[in-house]
């Protein structure tokens, strides 16, 4: 094979270096037989007037046969030469045909079908050659120029002259297809109609010629796709012919195949599929959508082919939509995104879209997508949104409403209390503070933090406020009700944790008991400075079953305010405790300030401009000082204000050091003149009564003064509540005015134990 | 502010006791009468008012007592009244002549013998 290559090279090379026609065609005469070992092979042209054939050159031919014209006849050198098997090949493919080459064999199937190839191929090159002969002054400069290139380059190159005759294929050429000369005749036979129409169509016109076909190729014994581009050349303004090369393309074109037929795989269960897929070209025009989209969108494939596609977005999601897929496009970076398409049936539904770039033999050839309905998910995320505010709203109203902005009052102590939720969202803090008037005439103060924000937290604060109120109300000692609020919270389901300080003040004395669940320490800002209370420490409420609550007890000065807060003011994770404590300390005003103004002033330069990593609920409490020894109170003329007035005079009568017994009765003479007043003095109507009680040392003094007629002894228990007055005070006076009537009745408080 | 006041009722034997907490005044002391007697049922033997854990009894709750006595003995039930003898309470009680319409025992356990 090799040898018939190097022949048609060293054929092409003496052709285009010139060599003579004759000398040219006796060496082929000469090569063709070594090569295909003929016994005989001619080189016939055609007669002028075409009725005879010349034998201008030849190899083992009789002698008288070369320099004689034959007839026309196939076949009629064979004969008079009595060849067993001839091989024939045309020199000059279209047009004007030179003549015949011929080769001959004694032996019966001498030649195959390789040989015949060889053949054609060294006819070709002939016809080139001898039909170049006749330009040869024209075009050979053009020529030399092109013979260099050819002989520099690894691609296929070949030759026409101006009728189209191939007149040159370079060794790459002859290398690649074995020696086919003609394009045509080494093209695959079912690529060789379709080359044809092209070069005739583009040659006539003398067009640009392209054409990807399937060429023989020697060294495999197979076809390799090809693509073969001719240019025409035109020397000193004279049409010569085409140039032309051809570029193996194999790889490409069999990619491309294989690309192809996974495509129309893909597309085959594209359409089967339910999701929505599509796929671009690399401009980024859609080429394919399957029929999952068409279910979807209710289009047809023609109508979403290119950019329409974009039209069914819905106009809220379009800017950003085709924004993203702009940018994704010009980096080649997948895409994804979650936007309203038009469903068929009207409305617009939510997609999740999601393209990735596609690379065939490392070329980018454009994008594959699919989309999936998420519209139930997507609208149930919104509803969950909706959940989430109503929770919020909830937790929020839940807080308020146990967090009253104003506390309800309690005799005898100034109170001011804030409440300021974390900067976290709109979450809602488990933070409390509340203030009950116990019986024994003492307050409770609570301040407390839910672990946790939300909801939970909320309500798990309002049931350990209301805890804080049933068991502050029955239990004296603030470690047991601690305690036992612990107990509660251990046995229940639900897991809350809180660290609360609980603390128990005398509003006379000053006496203040208390303890602190995993709690800071309360703050004293007294007359003297600030100092925190410290001891009776313990655990946070929830931590532990069974725990330790301790207790502590001091004494605040007369004119003392308490600062109860939770960890959101102190806690830092920049700063530790100690310091954020003395902070705080520094940061009070005088004890005399108004506890609005402490509280604001506490807020403003402990937690500073930062944002509350936590909710912060502080309380300020100061026992008022009692002017001594002394109560003046007018209350409404109705059986409720009662138990107020028992309050109040418990507070007093604690002052005084009565007995258990003393201030019972006390307590009891005083409202039974009260409730005459209430029952007896009055119409309807808004009324009121006054009371009076003073305490000397020894003397408890009470006055009781209505505005009406006081009508003694009316039904039997008025009678005994009267009884009750005369036979408990040491001293009854009634005194009638205009206005109304005043009892007033002392006791020597000690008597009992003295007696 | 009302005055608060508890009612715990039990069962014991063929008698109700009723214990009285909180503070009972005018305000509340016809509540406390009406929740008494609609808690005695016809085949009870008798009522025993434990008023160990009463902070606060005013004359309108001392009519309450001698009511129910009144009440109670029409359907032939007996009230029986507990309280501690060392209670701040006694002497008015005294005083009013609780005793002319129950029985007072210094204990829950003396009542119910």
């Amino acid at each position: 094979m090799l040898g018939r290559q190097e022949t048609l090279a060293e054929l092409g090379r003496r052709a285009l270096a010139g060599a003579p026609p004759d000398e040219l065609l006796h060496e082929t005469a000469a090569a063709v037989a070594r090569d295909l070992g003929a016994d005989h092979v001619a080189i016939l042209e055609r007669t002028g007037d075409g009725r005879g054939l010349l034998a201008r050159a030849g190899w083992g031919l009789p002698v008288g046969v070369l320099g004689g014209v034959l007839p026309p006849e196939p076949e009629r050198l064979a004969h008079d030469l009595g060849s067993g098997s001839s091989l024939t090949a045309d020199i000059g493919a279209s047009g004007q045909a030179f003549g015949v080459l011929e080769a001959h064999a004694r032996e019966e199937r001498r030649f195959g079908a390789e040989d015949e190839a060889f053949l054609q191929a060294v006819a070709g090159l002939l016809g080139a050659a001898l039909g170049r002969a006749r330009h040869d002054d024209l075009v050979s400069d053009s020529e030399a120029r092109f013979r260099e290139l050819a002989d520099t380059t690894p691609a296929l190159m070949w030759m026409t002259d101006a009728e189209g005759d191939v007149t040159f294929v370079n060794e790459g050429w002859i290398h690649f297809t074995g020696g086919g000369a003609s394009f045509g005749a080494s093209a695959h036979p079912d690529d060789r109609e379709r080359l044809l129409d092209t070069w005739r169509e583009t040659s006539r016109e003398r067009l640009e010629f392209r054409c990807e076909y399937r060429l023989r190729h020697a060294p495999s014994g197979g076809y390799r796709w090809v693509l073969e581009l001719g240019t025409p050349r035109y020397a000193a303004g004279e049409f010569v012919g085409y140039v032309g090369t051809a570029t193996d393309i194999h790889e490409r074109r069999t990619m491309e195949e294989a690309l192809r037929e996974s495509e129309a795989g893909f597309r085959e269960l594209a359409d089967t599929a339910p999701a929505m897929i599509w796929t671009t070209d690399e401009a980024g025009l859609v080429t394919f959508v399957n029929e999952g989209w068409m279910r979807f969108t209710g289009t047809t494939l023609e109508e979403e082919l290119g950019e329409s596609w974009s039209l069914g977005v819905h106009p809220e999601d379009a800017p950003l939509t085709l924004s993203t897929w702009q940018e994704a496009l010009a980096e080649r970076r997948p895409w994804e995104r979650e936007y309203r398409l038009h469903h068929h049936a009207g409305e617009y539904r939510w997609i999740a879209d999601r393209g990735v770039p596609r690379y065939v033999g490392g070329r980018f050839v454009g994008y594959v997508g699919t989309a999936i309905d998420i519209h139930e998910r997507k609208t149930m995320e919104g509803r969950l949104l909706e959940v989430y505010r109503q929770e919020h709203t909830i937790a929020e109203t839940l807080q308020r409403s146990l967090l009253p902005e104003r506390l309800p009052p309690i005799e005898g102590v100034e109170m001011a209390a804030r409440y300021l939720p974390g900067a976290r969202g709109a979450a809602i803090g488990g933070d409390w503070y509340d203030v009950l008037e116990r019986p024994d005439g003492r307050v409770a103060l609570v301040v407390g933090d839910v672990a946790g924000h939300g909801l939970r937290a909320a309500a798990s604060m309002g049931q350990l406020r209301n805890a804080f109120r049933a068991y502050g109300m029955v239990e004296a000692s603030p470690a047991e009700v601690v305690a036992r609020i612990n107990r509660l919270v251990m046995s229940g389901v639900e897991q809350v944790m809180a660290t609360v300080l609980y603390l128990v003040l005398d509003r006379e004395t000053g006496e203040v008991t208390f303890s602190a669940a995993g709690h800071p320490p309360p703050l004293v800002i007294g007359p003297g400075g600030p100092r925190f209370l410290e001891g009776g420490r313990s655990v946070p409420i929830g931590a532990a079953d069974p725990a330790v609550f301790r207790e502590e007890t001091a004494v605040i000065e007369p004119g003392s305010a308490l600062l109860l807060y939770t960890d959101g003011l102190v806690e830092r994770r920049d700063a530790p405790l100690d310091e954020r404590l003395e902070q705080l300390a520094a940061a009070v005003g005088p004890a005399d300030e108004d506890l609005s103004g402490l509280c604001e002033r506490v807020l403003g330069s402990v937690l500073g401009e930062g944002e509350l990593s936590d909710d912060v609920a502080i309380l300020a409490v100061r026992p008022l000082t009692v002017a001594a020894g002394r109560i003046s109170l007018t209350l409404p003329a109705e059986p409720g204000s009662l138990a107020r007035l028992r309050r109040r005079l418990a507070r007093f009568l604690h002052g005084t050091g009565a007995s258990d017994t003393e201030h019972y009765e006390l307590t009891l003479t005083i409202c039974e003149a009260a409730g005459n007043a209430i029952e007896h003095a009055y119409g309807p109507g808004d009324a009121s009564y006054e009371v009076e009680v003073t305490f000397d040392g020894d003397e408890v003094v009470a006055t009781v003064r209505d505005f009406g007629t006081w009508r003694a002894k009316r039904g039997e228990h008025r009678g005994r509540g009267l009884r009750i007055i005369e036979e408990l005070m040491d001293e009854v006076s009634v005194e009638r005015h205009d206005g109304g009537t005043s009892v007033t009745m002392r006791r020597r408080v000690g008597a009992e134990r003295a007696a | 502010m009302s005055s608060p006041a508890e009612i715990i009722v039990e069962r014991h034997d063929d008698r109700l006791v009723a214990r009285l907490s909180g503070e009972v005044d005018m305000s509340n002391a016809t509540y406390v009468r009406e929740q008494l007697l609609a808690s005695m049922p016809n085949e009870a033997s008798g009522l025993v008012l434990d008023i160990a854990g009463c902070r606060y009894l005013d004359s309108a709750a001392i009519e309450v007592l001698f009511d129910l006595s009144r009440r109670l003995a029409r359907r032939r039930q007996e009230l029986r009244i507990a309280m501690p003898p060392d209670s701040p309470l006694r002497r008015v009680l005294e005083l009013t002549e609780v005793r002319a319409a129950a029985p007072v025992y210094d204990s829950l356990e003396a009542a119910l013998q």
